[in-house]
């Protein structure tokens, strides 16, 4: 077993040993925490030892189901690092953080079984293994928001699960058509993507089709605009935790599925639909900002504030030029950081305060001034303040756009302007000013909350101020997706 | 074919045993047992070897056909059984009016199915059909408890005898057309038939597939289906749902790979018709009952549909449709047997109809049972890493390989709606707090019938993730190997 094997399946292992043992919650959250910093020791030797180049590497295969070409190979290129980096760092980050949270042994043992979920997502090179992972991981998020979520949580537990469920079965039904075309196409089965992105028989009806199958997959997980109306609810309801891992996640297995799959299998559509995206994109960076701003409770403002930022990523990743694709890799990490560090200090603020409306809070930062520092860090990276790697990101994507089409660009720069600002307005009444509102039960976080946020925070930085060194690694693999596969040119 | 006497025998002999007052049920019980036993040992001695022959041709006159595929069907009906009994012995304890005779009756509708599999003439194939069915309509009304049994047993008595007359009269069709009833011999003479006209066969053909779409509940035969599942004891509609199938199965694909082909395509659009019907109205179906019987019955109209996808599919994709019925056709098993044999054994102690509201927070007072009917509901749904997803997966490719993409899409929509309805009872179980006293009455997780059930819990797992890492043990490859070796085995002349 190479050493991705065991970054996705050593979580699960110990996972199920937990499970069977008579251990206590406690025991087991240290134990899951545990678990996230050896996975970040596996991640950080896999990025030391990773050659910047486009190849895949750490690549194992094994026969899975022979009769049918399946195979379990897994490997990672560049982009899929960068992801893989993101995850390590953000998990052990987070369990410090809901360290107090969750008082239930349930709760840790399914983070666990997610982390080797979206770890066998991000490694599959095979499109079944993938899809594999792709719906198991489902499963604990189903788990965790059912049983901690608060509000009408059954409902919006169901309505997640068969929504997203209903996506992945049209990719499903995707897959397997192109396994049969190569089977037709080239008398063997398999399902491997690198076998996948031969196949030539297809017409573009058929083409247009199985893409269909994959976009609305991964447009419901990302969301992109029409298929967000499981947002509001899963994320108001959902417990600090779920909240966490399908914003800064999930939806981004969401983006990153979009670059590993449907980018080479349908390169020609994929820049026939750049425009299309990019209108898309940007249309949801809009709407999402609008419908974030009246909105009288912060997860759900940030819930809105999140998708809004995911259509901005979703459009540089179709801006087709290096800057664009750039751009989109490093806001994916930015805005996992920032948005997945603002819901828990979201968390920590209502398990002091309960949850209340915006209308209610105000004065924090005087009762809780580490949580403020901290809170206005991640919200000046979501807003793109200079210095931050918020700044980068957005602006190299709105370079993309621009590049990509000028009228698109413009528009693209005045709406992230726009949609970011009510940000302040928020930081203003809920943090900063004094109001007349109680919020005497609002307690500073506590050390390991301080430790834990804090490679967040520094990341946020350093990104920001020398953004090269975290691109190195990266650029191979961009550069060979706009020459080889997109036929693109990187420099166009 | 040592195997089928064997509990030809056994049944004959519990018959005669069960007159005795000294021999008591639990006797019996263990007597059908050991006997089904022997007889799965039997059957796994020829198991995953590529043969044919007609035992006996003197006698028998070729009525009867030993082959792989036969051995395969007698495998899985052998063990559907094996795994009822020991699901039901707790069931059958506590409820004491099973009497002796009911494992006898069982016997014989076993030897039945395994008959039908290993008919290979039209009449033969009706006899084991009507042995198999009598004994299950008795069977259907051995219990005290509801008072819908009479109903039930007479619904299906009178409805199957009606479709076994199709089945009679489209024999006769066919041997008007063709003037033989034997299988193999059927298909030669149709052969040389063709471009003549054979509408006569076609007729009686179609007969016998209203016989067969009866059985196996599709549109629009499904109607007896609630009623009869919900009627009957659990351990017997189990039974029926997957075991039954199975042996219908067994029998209409060799009468349609081997003796029909050349005539197949006629019944194409009709096929699609009753597939899209039956899962959009078994979806329906499903989604509207309330209590967990009736759901995992309406449910199994749903999976009869994702069947006939891959049975229509057998024209264009023959191999890999073929053996991908035999695969779901374990996989629904072990699925649906684990179901219902985990609610009944919830449930023996109780007089209630188990409804999806008295599963509220199950999860809370008994883990273990919740997990593992969760196990079965993700596996009926297809969700990965249980045995049901690779079923569904064999399903849907051969239907796009067959060129019926249309088909698969329409499967798809049916297991996004199925996902509600398994899902509904995961979320219930585990999602709202515990109700203090209800569940006082559940049997603890000791003896047999609870070791079958996780038996068969690990078994769905592992059917699903396959062997990758351990090698040399059976699992998804090893079934999909010897369902393609049966399928062969067909063709051997």
């Amino acid at each position: 077993m190479g050493i991705l094997s065991w970054i996705i399946f050593l979580p699960m292992a110990v996972a199920c040993v937990l499970l069977v043992l008579p251990v206590g919650a406690k025991a087991t959250r240290n134990g899951a925490f545990g678990v996230s910093l050896v996975i970040f020791a596996l991640a950080f030797y896999v990025h030391e030892h990773f050659v910047p180049s486009a190849q895949m590497q750490f690549y194992e295969q094994y026969d899975w189901i022979k009769s049918y070409g399946i195979t379990y190979r897994v490997g990672v290129d560049g982009f899929s690092l960068i992801v893989l980096m993101l995850i390590a760092t953000l998990l052990p980050s987070a369990y410090l953080l809901l360290w107090h949270n969750e008082r239930s042994k349930s709760y840790w043992i399914s983070m666990l079984f997610i982390q080797s979920g979206i770890s066998g997502t991000l490694f599959s090179l095979d499109l079944f293994l993938f899809y594999f992972f792709w719906e198991a991981m489902l499963l604990p998020v189903f788990m965790i928001i059912g049983l901690f979520g608060s509000g009408n949580r059954v409902f919006s537990t169901l309505k997640i699960t068969v929504y997203t469920i209903m996506g992945s079965l049209f990719m499903f039904v995707s897959i397997l058509y192109l396994g049969v075309s190569h089977y037709y196409e080239f008398g063997i089965w398999s399902f491997a993507l690198s076998d996948l992105v031969r196949i030539s028989s297809l017409t573009q009806v058929q083409e247009m089709f199985l893409f269909a199958g994959f976009m609305i997959a991964f447009a419901i997980k990302i969301p992109l605009f029409p298929f967000h109306s499981w947002l509001l609810e899963t994320y108001s309801t959902s417990p600090t935790g779920g909240v966490f891992l399908l914003s800064s996640i999930m939806a981004k297995l969401g983006v990153y599925a979009l670059v590993r799959f449907t980018m080479p299998l349908f390169p020609d559509l994929f820049v026939a639909y750049a425009r299309f995206f990019i209108g898309l994109g940007i249309f949801g960076l809009i709407y999402f900002g609008i419908a974030a701003i009246v909105q009288d409770n912060i997860k759900k403002m940030l819930a809105y504030s999140s998708a809004s930022h995911l259509g901005l990523i979703t459009a540089g990743v179709f801006s087709l030029n290096m800057q664009g694709l750039t751009g989109s890799a490093f806001l994916i990490v930015a805005h996992a950081i920032a948005t997945g560090g603002l819901f828990l200090l979201v968390g920590v603020m209502q398990r002091h305060l309960g949850i209340r409306p915006l209308s209610a809070l105000g004065g924090i930062a005087k009762r809780a001034p580490w949580f403020s520092v901290y809170f206005a860090i991640m919200l000046f990276c979501t807003v793109g303040i200079p210095g931050t790697n918020g700044f980068v990101a957005e602006l190299l994507i709105v370079l993309g756009i621009f590049h990509y089409n000028p009228y698109l660009g413009v528009l693209a720069a005045l709406t992230v302007l726009v949609a970011a600002s009510y940000m302040f307005w928020v930081f203003q009444k809920a943090i900063l000013v004094q109001s007349g509102n109680d919020v005497s039960h609002m307690r500073d976080l506590s050390l390991h909350e301080i430790v834990g946020l804090f490679p967040l925070a520094f990341l946020i930085v350093a990104m920001g101020v020398y953004p090269d060194f975290f691109l190195a690694k990266i650029t191979p693999t961009l550069h060979y997706y706009l020459d080889t596969i997109l036929h693109v040119g990187a420099n166009a | 074919m040592i195997a089928l006497g064997c509990i030809a025998l056994g049944a004959v002999l519990l018959m005669l045993l069960s007159a005795m007052p000294k021999v008591r049920m639990e006797h019996c019980s263990l007597f059908a047992f050991v006997t089904l036993l022997i007889g799965l040992i039997l059957t796994l001695t020829s198991f995953g070897e590529l043969f044919t022959f007609f035992p006996l041709p003197k006698f028998f006159h070729k009525m009867l056909i030993v082959d792989s595929y036969s051995v395969y069907f007698d495998a899985i009906i052998l063990s559907g059984a094996l795994v009822t009994s020991l699901i039901g012995t707790h069931y059958f304890q506590t409820k004491r009016h099973f009497k002796k005779e009911f494992f006898s009756l069982f016997l014989f509708s076993v030897f039945g199915m395994m008959l039908l599999v290993h008919a290979s003439e039209l009449l033969s194939a009706f006899i084991a059909l009507e042995i198999a069915s009598l004994s299950l309509y008795v069977m259907i009304g051995f219990q005290k408890v509801h008072d819908k049994r009479v109903e039930a047993s007479f619904q299906y008595l009178v409805l199957g005898s009606l479709a076994g007359i199709f089945f009679l009269l489209g024999s006769a069709f066919v041997y008007a057309g063709l003037g033989t009833t034997i299988l193999g011999e059927m298909g030669n003479r149709l052969d040389t038939l063709m471009g003549k006209d054979v509408s006569l066969v076609i007729i009686g053909a179609t007969l016998i597939l209203v016989t067969f779409l009866f059985k196996i509940s599709a549109f629009p035969f499904q109607n007896w289906t609630i009623d009869v599942y919900d009627g009957s004891s659990l351990p017997v509609s189990a039974f029926m749902a997957a075991t039954f199938k199975v042996a219908i199965f067994g029998f209409i694909l060799r009468l349609m790979l081997v003796d029909f082909d050349p005539i197949r395509d006629t019944w194409d659009t009709l096929f699609i018709v009753v597939i899209i019907a039956t899962l959009l109205y078994g979806s329906f179906l499903a989604i509207i009952q309330k209590s967990l019987k009736r759901m995992l019955a309406a449910s199994s109209i749903v999976h009869t549909g994702y069947l006939l996808i891959a049975f229509v599919s057998i024209g264009y994709a023959g191999e890999s449709a073929a053996s991908s019925i035999i695969y779901y056709l374990v996989a629904y098993f072990l699925s649906a047997m684990g179901a219902f044999g985990l609610i009944s054994y919830i449930a023996a102690d109780e007089h209630v109809r188990v409804t999806y509201e008295d599963f509220r927070g199950f999860a809370h007072v008994h883990p273990y049972m919740a997990a593992m009917l969760s196990v079965f509901m993700l596996s009926l749904a297809g969700i990965p890493s249980t045995i049901g997803f690779v079923g569904k997966f064999y399903i849907f490719t051969g239907a796009i390989e067959a060129g019926y993409t249309f088909l698969a899409v329409c499967g798809v929509v049916a297991t996004f709606v199925s996902v509600y309805y398994y899902f509904k009872l995961i979320a219930l179980m585990y999602f709202y707090p515990a109700c203090d006293s209800d569940w006082k009455d559940v049997p603890s997780l000791k003896g047999i019938t609870p070791l079958t059930i996780g038996l068969i819990a690990l078994a769905i797992i592992w059917g699903g993730i396959g062997n990758t890492f351990i090698a040399y043990f059976p699992g998804v490859d090893f079934l999909i190997d010897t369902a393609r070796l049966s399928y062969m085995s067909l063709f051997i002349k």
